[in-house]
C-alpha cells in the first residue's frame, strides 16, 4: 500500500506522458486524476495507521549502491512527519490535478502537463519518504526537474523559459550545499542512512572538523550546509529570488509546487534532521535569524507588488519564514503544523487567483482589476476564506499554527528568539495587510478592466471549484482539528520519534514552554492582524488616495520595496555579469584561441593546407609522375643505405 | 684472344649505336642505328654459342620489328624537335635521379656477394652444349618447362590483339568499300534504264 | 637435360584454365554474333565466374602445378573467390551503363574476363617469372579498357597516362627481378625462400635494391604513394564501370600478390623490406586522407579514398605476421562491398539522362531519394571505419596486427589519418542530409544498380553477424601462407 502512494503517480506519469497521444486528452487526464485519487485515499488511510496508529515503518524495495562501507537501499519510512507530509502532498496535489483539467482547458497539450504533474508528485512522494540522504536528494532533484519543467511549461514564452532557467540555476546553489552537507554527513557518520545518523548524532556533537581551512564544530557545519540546501529550495533570504519569476508557470503549478508542497521540503529536510540539527545550537541560530529577516523581508515586498501571484508567491516567501524561524528555536512541530494549515490555505488562495485570473481571460495585473464580486462571488468567498486564514483570524487554520510559532519564538527566551518574535509581528500586520490589498483591489472599487473583459467575467467551472471547496475546508478546520496533535498535549504521543526535542533549562520542551507566555503574547497576532486589515480597509476602501500619496511622500522607501530590494539587480550585476565576463575570457582566450587554435581547428587548418599541396602535386602531366616514381624509388633506396641495415 | 677482341669490337659497336638511337635528330636514322644495334647483339649472341637467338634476332627484330618501326616513323609526321621541347629544363632533375640510382647501384655491384646457396643452382641449368643443342634446349625449357608462361604469352598477345582492334578499328561511312557481293549480285534490269529519247528534248 | 614426356600437374589451375578457355569461346560468339551479344556476353561472364569459383571452392587444399610456377593454396583460394565476387559486380555494374551510354561494345565482358584470369594468375604466382606476366595480362587488358570509350578525350587520356606509367612500373618491376635473379640464382619463390633461410650475415645490398625495385612495381598496381599518381587522373577519366573494376578487383589481386610475394620468398628478410613498406602506408594513409578533404569530384575522391585504404592495407604487411595477413584479407573482404556499392550509387547519379560526378549533385538527396542517400550513408560510415559496420572491423584487425608487431607508432598514425579521412566521408553525408538540392537527380535507376546499392548496404550492416566464419576463413588463408 505505501508502495502504491508513491509510484502511482509515476504511473500516471508515465502513462501520461508517453501514450499521451494515444489516450488523448481526456484519458490522460482521467488517469493521472485517478492514481492521484487512489494515492491520496491511500495516504489518509496511511496517516491513520502510522500516525494515529502510531506505527512507524520502513518498507525496503531494493539496494540502489553498494560500494564499501558505502550502503544506500531504495526505501520509504514512513513515519509521522512523513505520513503527515504524504497526506499534505497527495491531497493538495490531487485537488490541483482536478482544478487543472478545468484551468487547462483551452491549451494544446494537456497530456504533458497533467504527466508534469504527476512526475512532480512522484519525486516529492519519494522526497518525504526517503529512508536516507541520498534517496532523499534523488527526490530533491526530482522536484527540481519536474519544477524547471512546469515552470516553462509555456516554453514559447522567453519570460517562463528565463524564469525556468533562473528556479534552476538558484537550486543549484542550494543543491551545492546540500550535497556538500550530504558528502559531510558520510564522512562524520560512514552512513547516510537516517537511523543510523540519528543514532550516532550524540556522540559526533562536539567533534570538529576542518572546513575552508579552519576547524570548526563538525555537526554545526554539516547542518548549516544541508540548511544552505533547504534555504535554495524554500527560497529563503538571499535564495529566493526564483519564487516569484517561477510564477510564469500556470497558475495549478504555483499553487502545488511553489505554495503548497516543493517550498517547503527545506522545512521538511530540517525537520527530518531535527535529531542531528538538535545537536548543533549554533547553526539552529542561522536558521532562526534567516528565517525571521526572510518573514519579514518578503512581507514588505508584498505589500508593494501589482501583480496579483506575485503578491501570493512573496506571501509564501514569509511564511516560509515563519517556518524557518519556528524550526530555528525549535518548534519543529510547530513549522510543521504551519507547513500543513499553510498547505492547504495558500493553495486555496492561488487557486482562487488562478479562478479570477481564469475568468478575465489571463490578466494578472491587480490595477486592472476590480469590482470583480458581484462577477465571481464563489471565488470571492474562497479567497476571504484564504486570507483569514493567512491573516491568522481566530478559529481559521493559520490562527492557531501562526500563534504557536511565535510564541514558541518568544518562549525560546534567547536574543533570537526574541528577534524572530518581533519580526514575525511586524510581518504579520504586513500580512494582513496585502491580504486585504489584494481583496480589495480585486474584488472592490470601480472596474478597471475594459468593459468587454468585464462583461464576459464568468464564474470558474465546477471542476475548479469542486477543490477550492475541499481547500476551503481544510483552510477552515485543519487548524482547530490537528492542534491537539501536532502541537497540543498529544504531541509527544503523535510525533513520535520522528522528530526529536531536547529539553531545555527546566526541564520543559519549547512546545510546553510555548504555551507557557503570557497572555499578550498570545493575543498581539490577532491583534496586530487586525490592525492590518483595518489599514487596508482605510488605505483602500474609505481613503482611495492614501497609497499614491504615501509612495509619493516615501518615495525611496517605495521604489526600495518595489524593486524587491534590489535583490535582483544585485544578483546580475555580482554573479550574473561576473561570471559572463569570466565566460567570454574562457571562451574567447581559452576555448577559442587555446584549445581550438591548436586543437580541432589548427589541426583541420592544417590538414585543409596540406591537401591544397598534395592535390597540387597532382599536375596531370606524365612525366611529373614518372619523375615522382623516380624519385620515390631512388628516395626509398638512398634512406635504405643510409639508414638501412 | 680472336674472340675476346670480337667480342669487344661488337660490344662496343652496339653501345655506340644505342647512343645514336636516341640522339640522332632524324627519326629515320634512329631506327637505322637500332638495325644496327640489333645485328651486333646478334653477333654477341654467336660469340656465346646461342646461335639459334642470334638467328631469331635477326629475322624477328630486324625483318620485322625495325622495318615495322621505319613505317610508322615514315608514315607518322612526328615531329620530334617539339618532342623535345622541356628536355633542357628537366634535364638536371633527371640527372640528378639518374647520377644517384646510378651510383646506389655501383654500390651494390660493389658489394656483390654470391649468396653460397645461389653460387651452385646458378651453374647447372646450362647443359653442355654438346649434347644438347640449342633449339631442343629452348623448346624443352619453352615448350614443357615453361608451358604455363608460353600460353599466358600468347594470352597477353590476344588482349593485345583485342586491344588493338577495340581502341582503333572502326567503321566509317564516309568511305567507299568494295563489296564483292553486291557487285556480283547487280543485275542490268535493276540500274540500267532504257529511255526513248523525244526529238527536241533533253533526257 | 631429360626430355620429359608425362604432362605437368594442372589440377590446382582448373579454374584458370577454365576461364582461359572460356574466354576465347566467348570471344568467337562475340565476333560472330556482333555487338548484339553484348547482353548474352555478360551474363555469359558472370556465368563463367561463378563456375570458375566453384572450381575454386573445390579443388581441396590444392598445391603447385606447371613444375612449381604456379601455386594454389587457402590463401589463393580465399584471394580469389573475393576477386571473381568483384569482377562479377564490375560486369553487373556496366551493362546498364553501356547500353544507357551507347558505348556497347562486346569486347568489354571479354576483356573484364582476360583482366580476371591475370588477376588469378597474380594471386597463384609462385615466380618472378609467373608473378611478372600475370601482372602484364592483368594490366594490358586494364589499359584497354580505361579507353574503351575511345571518342573521349578523358578517357584516352586516362588510359594512355595508366600505360605509359604502366610501362615504367613493369620496367623498375623487372629491373627488381632481375637484380633478385642475379643475386639468389633462382626466380622461383620456393627456391628463394630456401636461399634467404639458408643465408646468414648481411644481405647484399644489391639484393635489397632489386627487392625495393618490384616493392615499387607493385606498389604502383595497388596505387601506394609515391606510385600512385595515375590513380586519380585515371579514375576520374575512366568510364565509371572501368573505375568500379580498378578500385576493386586489381587492387585485391596485386595486394595478395604483394602479401605473397612479402611474405612468401622474402620472409626471412623481413628487416629489409619493412622499413620500405611502412613509409609507403604512412605515406599513403596521409595522402590518401589529406588529398580528398579538396576534392570535388566523387570518382577523384573514391581515388584518394582508395589510396587511404591500400595504406591501410599495407599496414597489414607491414605488420609481417599471419594476424597482418589475417586483417588484410578480412579488410578485403570488407573493402569489396563497400567500394561496390558506393560506385552503383555514382553509376546512379544522372540527371536528365547524363551522368554527373560532382559531389555537389548530391545535395538534398536525402530528400529525394532517402533509401539511397541511406545506403551510400552507410558506405561512407563504413568507410570511414565507424563500428559497427564491416569497415570498422578490417581497420580494428589490421592496426592491431600492427600492435602485436611493435609498430606503435604505424597504428598510431594509422588511426589519425582516418580521424582525418572521416571528415571527407562525412561531408558527403552532410552535403546529402542537409544541403539543398538546386535540381534532384533523376528516379530511374535500373534494377541491377538498385539490387547492387540496397544489397551491399545489406551486407555492410549486418557484417557484424558474420565477422567470426569471414575472420576464421581469413586465418586460414594466412595460416596457409604464412604458416600458425
Amino acid at each position: 500500500m505505501l508502495t502504491a502512494i508513491v509510484f502511482l503517480p509515476l504511473l500516471g506519469a508515465i502513462i501520461a506522458g508517453f501514450f499521451g497521444r494515444q489516450i488523448g486528452d481526456r484519458g490522460a487526464q482521467i488517469v493521472t486524476c485517478g492514481a492521484m485519487g487512489i494515492s491520496a485515499i491511500l495516504g489518509v488511510i496511511a496517516f491513520i495507521e502510522v500516525a494515529l496508529g502510531g506505527e512507524p515503518r520502513t518498507v525496503r524495495l531494493m539496494n540502489w549502491i553498494s560500494s564499501g562501507t558505502f550502503e544506500v537501499d531504495w526505501a520509504l519510512r514512513f513515519d509521522t512527519l512523513t505520513a503527515v507530509m504524504v497526506i499534505v502532498v497527495t491531497v493538495v496535489s490531487t485537488c490541483v490535478h482536478v482544478y487543472s483539467v478545468g484551468y487547462m482547458s483551452h491549451d494544446a497539450s494537456k497530456p504533458r502537463f497533467m504527466a508534469y504533474l504527476s512526475l512532480f508528485t512522484f519525486a516529492m512522494l519519494m522526497l518525504v519518504t526517503a529512508d536516507n540522504l541520498v534517496q532523499l536528494f534523488f527526490g530533491w532533484e526530482g522536484v527540481g526537474l519536474a519544477s524547471y519543467l512546469l515552470i516553462g511549461f509555456w516554453f514559447h514564452k522567453p519570460t517562463a523559459n528565463a524564469a525556468s532557467i533562473k528556479a534552476f540555476v538558484v537550486n543549484r546553489v542550494g543543491d551545492f550545499g546540500f550535497a556538500l552537507g550530504i558528502f559531510g554527513v558520510y564522512m562524520l557518520f560512514d552512513s547516510v542512512q537516517f537511523d543510523v545518523i540519528f543514532a550516532a548524532a550524540p556522540d559526533v556533537a562536539g567533534q570538529t572538523m576542518e572546513f575552508l581551512g579552519f576547524q570548526w564544530d563538525a555537526l554545526t557545519i554539516v547542518s548549516i550546509l544541508l540548511f544552505i540546501g533547504a534555504m535554495g529550495k524554500s527560497a529563503q533570504l538571499g535564495l529566493h529570488t526564483w519564487l516569484p519569476d517561477a510564477m510564469e508557470g500556470p497558475t495549478p503549478v504555483s499553487a502545488l509546487i511553489h505554495a503548497a508542497t516543493m517550498v517547503t521540503a527545506g522545512v521538511f529536510l530540517v525537520a527530518r534532521m531535527s535529531p542531528m540539527m538538535e545537536y548543533a545550537p549554533t547553526a539552529l541560530e542561522v536558521v532562526t535569524v534567516v528565517g525571521a529577516l526572510t518573514a519579514f523581508f518578503a512581507a514588505t515586498i508584498g505589500v508593494c507588488q501589482t501583480d496579483i501571484k506575485r503578491v501570493i508567491a512573496y506571501s509564501t516567501c514569509s511564511q516560509l519564514g515563519y517556518m524557518f524561524f519556528a524550526l530555528g528555536v525549535g518548534a519543529y512541530p510547530a513549522a510543521i503544523f504551519h507547513l500543513m494549515t499553510h498547505a492547504f490555505f495558500k493553495a486555496l488562495l492561488f487557486l482562487s487567483a488562478g479562478s479570477v485570473i481564469h475568468a478575465i481571460h489571463d490578466e494578472q495585473d491587480m490595477r486592472n482589476m476590480g469590482g470583480l464580486w458581484r462577477k465571481i462571488p464563489y471565488t470571492y468567498a474562497m479567497m476571504w476564506i484564504g486570507s483569514l486564514a493567512l491573516a491568522g483570524i481566530p478559529f481559521f487554520a493559520g490562527y492557531y499554527s501562526k500563534d504557536i510559532m511565535l510564541e514558541a519564538a518568544f518562549g525560546a527566551h534567547s536574543a533570537v528568539g526574541t528577534f524572530a518574535f518581533w519580526m514575525g509581528i511586524a510581518a504579520a500586520v504586513l500580512t494582513a495587510f496585502y491580504s486585504w490589498r489584494l481583496l480589495y483591489l480585486t474584488f472592490h472599487g470601480t472596474p478597471r478592466m475594459d468593459q468587454h473583459t468585464f462583461d464576459h467575467a464568468h464564474e470558474s467551472p465546477p471542476v475548479m471549484m469542486g477543490p477550492l471547496v475541499v481547500l476551503a475546508i481544510g483552510a477552515i478546520f485543519s487548524g482547530f482539528v490537528g492542534y491537539e496533535h501536532f502541537v497540543g498535549d498529544g504531541e509527544a504521543a503523535f510525533w513520535g520519534a520522528s522528530i526529536l526535542m531536547l529539553a531545555r533549562e527546566g526541564g520543559e520542551n519549547i512546545l510546553e514552554m510555548a504555551h507557557h507566555v503570557p497572555t499578550w503574547v498570545k493575543l498581539l497576532p490577532f491583534v496586530m492582524g487586525l490592525i492590518g486589515i483595518g489599514v487596508a480597509t482605510l488605505a483602500y476602501v474609505l481613503r482611495p488616495g492614501i497609497p499614491a500619496a504615501t509612495a509619493k511622500a516615501v518615495r525611496p522607501l517605495y521604489l526600495f520595496l518595489l524593486n524587491k530590494w534590489y535583490f535582483d539587480e544585485a544578483y546580475d550585476w555580482l554573479f550574473v555579469k561576473r561570471s559572463w565576463q569570466l565566460g567570454q575570457i574562457f571562451w574567447r582566450h581559452g576555448d577559442q584561441s587555446f584549445i581550438d587554435g591548436f586543437g580541432p581547428d589548427g589541426i583541420a587548418s592544417m590538414a585543409r593546407a596540406l591537401a591544397g599541396r598534395a592535390s597540387a602535386l597532382q599536375s596531370g602531366y606524365v612525366y611529373h609522375y614518372a619523375f615522382a616514381m623516380l624519385i620515390g624509388v631512388s628516395a626509398l633506396i638512398s634512406w635504405y643505405i643510409v639508414f638501412g641495415g | 684472344m680472336i674472340q675476346a677482341l670480337a667480342f669487344y669490337l661488337f660490344a662496343a659497336v652496339t653501345v655506340a649505336s644505342g647512343v645514336m638511337v636516341i640522339s640522332s635528330r632524324n627519326p629515320v636514322h634512329s631506327v637505322l642505328f637500332l638495325i644496327l644495334a640489333f645485328f651486333n647483339a646478334a653477333a654477341l649472341f654467336v660469340l656465346l654459342g646461342a646461335e639459334f637467338l642470334a638467328m631469331i634476332l635477326i629475322v624477328v627484330y630486324v625483318g620485322a620489328v625495325a622495318v615495322l618501326f621505319l613505317f610508322v616513323v615514315m608514315m607518322l609526321d612526328i615531329n620530334f624537335v617539339e618532342l623535345r621541347q622541356g628536355f633542357a629544363r628537366y634535364l638536371p632533375i633527371g640527372a640528378a635521379i639518374g647520377l644517384v640510382l646510378l651510383a646506389e647501384i655501383f654500390l651494390a655491384v660493389g658489394a656483390w656477394t654470391v649468396i653460397p646457396v645461389t653460387a651452385d643452382s646458378s651453374i647447372t641449368p646450362i647443359p653442355p652444349m654438346n649434347e644438347v643443342t640449342n633449339t631442343h634446349a629452348l623448346g624443352a625449357l619453352i615448350y614443357t618447362h615453361y608451358v604455363y608462361l608460353f600460353q599466358t604469352a600468347g594470352l597477353i598477345l590476344l588482349v593485345a590483339m583485342i586491344g588493338a582492334i577495340v581502341l582503333t578499328l572502326r567503321s566509317r561511312s564516309d568511305v567507299k568499300r568494295q563489296s564483292v557481293d553486291e557487285q556480283n549480285a547487280r543485275r542490268p534490269e535493276d540500274v540500267v534504264e532504257v529511255v526513248k529519247v523525244g526529238r527536241g528534248g533533253g533526257v | 637435360m631429360n626430355a620429359v614426356t608425362s604432362l605437368p600437374v594442372m589440377m590446382p589451375a582448373s579454374a584458370e584454365i577454365f576461364l582461359a578457355i572460356a574466354g576465347m569461346v566467348l570471344l568467337m560468339i562475340g565476333v560472330f554474333r556482333g555487338e548484339s551479344s553484348l547482353r548474352f556476353l555478360s551474363y555469359a561472364t558472370i556465368a563463367t565466374f561463378a563456375v570458375a569459383a566453384i572450381l575454386v571452392v573445390t579443388q581441396g587444399g590444392g598445391g603447385e602445378a606447371f613444375y612449381g610456377l604456379f601455386v594454389s593454396e587457402g590463401f589463393a583460394q580465399f584471394a580469389k573467390i573475393l576477386i571473381l565476387i568483384g569482377s562479377a559486380f564490375a560486369v553487373l555494374l556496366s551493362r546498364d551503363y553501356l547500353v544507357r551510354e551507347q558505348a556497347g561494345r562486346f569486347e568489354f565482358p571479354i576483356l573484364i574476363l582476360f583482366a580476371t584470369l591475370g588477376m588469378l594468375m597474380m594471386v597463384s604466382a609462385n615466380d618472378l617469372m609467373s608473378l611478372y606476366m600475370s601482372l602484364e595480362l592483368q594490366s594490358l587488358s586494364l589499359y584497354v579498357m580505361a579507353s574503351i570509350r575511345r571518342d573521349t578525350l578523358k578517357a584516352t587520356e586516362a588510359g594512355l597516362k595508366y600505360f605509359v606509367l604502366g610501362a615504367l612500373s613493369s620496367g623498375m618491376l623487372l629491373y627488381g627481378c632481375s637484380m633478385i635473379y642475379g643475386f639468389a640464382g633462382t626466380t622461383s619463390f620456393t627456391g628463394l625462400a630456401a636461399v634467404f633461410a639458408a643465408q646468414t650475415g648481411v644481405v647484399p645490398l644489391g639484393l635489397v635494391i632489386g627487392i625495393v625495385f618490384l616493392i615499387a612495381g607493385l606498389a604502383f598496381k595497388v596505387s601506394a604513394v609515391p606510385f600512385h599518381m595515375w590513380t586519380p587522373d585515371v579514375y576520374e577519366g575512366a568510364p565509371t564501370p572501368v573505375t568500379a573494376l580498378f578500385a576493386v578487383a586489381p587492387k585485391i589481386a596485386a595486394l595478395a600478390l604483394f602479401v605473397r610475394a612479402m611474405m612468401d620468398p622474402f620472409a626471412d628478410l623481413i628487416g629489409s623490406w619493412q622499413q620500405v613498406l611502412v613509409f609507403v602506408s604512412i605515406a599513403s594513409m596521409g595522402l590518401g586522407a589529406l588529398g580528398a578533404l579538396v576534392q570535388t569530384n566523387i570518382k577523384r575522391l573514391m581515388a584518394y579514398s582508395s589510396i587511404g585504404h591500400m595504406g591501410y592495407l599495407l599496414v597489414g604487411i607491414a605488420a609481417g605476421n599471419q594476424a597482418g595477413v589475417t586483417g588484410v584479407m578480412l579488410y578485403l573482404a570488407t573493402y569489396i562491398f563497400m567500394n561496390v556499392g558506393t560506385f552503383a550509387m555514382i553509376l546512379a547519379m544522372r540527371r536528365d539522362g547524363r551522368l554527373v560526378e560532382e559531389i555537389g549533385d548530391l545535395a538534398g538527396l536525402s530528400k529525394t531519394h532517402p533509401m539511397m542517400a541511406l545506403a551510400l550513408m552507410i558506405f561512407m560510415f563504413s568507410m570511414a571505419g565507424i563500428p559497427p559496420l564491416a569497415g570498422f572491423f578490417g581497420k580494428w584487425y589490421v592496426f592491431m596486427a600492427a600492435v602485436d608487431a611493435g609498430l606503435f607508432g604505424l597504428a598510431v598514425i594509422g588511426i589519425l589519418t582516418s580521424v582525418i579521412g572521416a571528415f571527407y566521408y562525412l561531408r558527403i553525408i552532410k552535403i546529402m542530409y542537409f544541403d539543398e538540392a538546386t535540381q534532384p537527380l533523376d528516379d530511374a535507376v535500373s534494377q541491377d544498380l538498385r539490387v547492387i546499392l540496397y544489397g551491399s548496404a545489406v551486407v555492410t550492416v549486418l557484417f557484424v553477424l558474420f565477422i567470426s566464419p569471414v575472420y576464421d576463413a581469413a586465418k586460414v588463408a594466412a595460416i596457409s601462407l604464412v604458416g600458425a
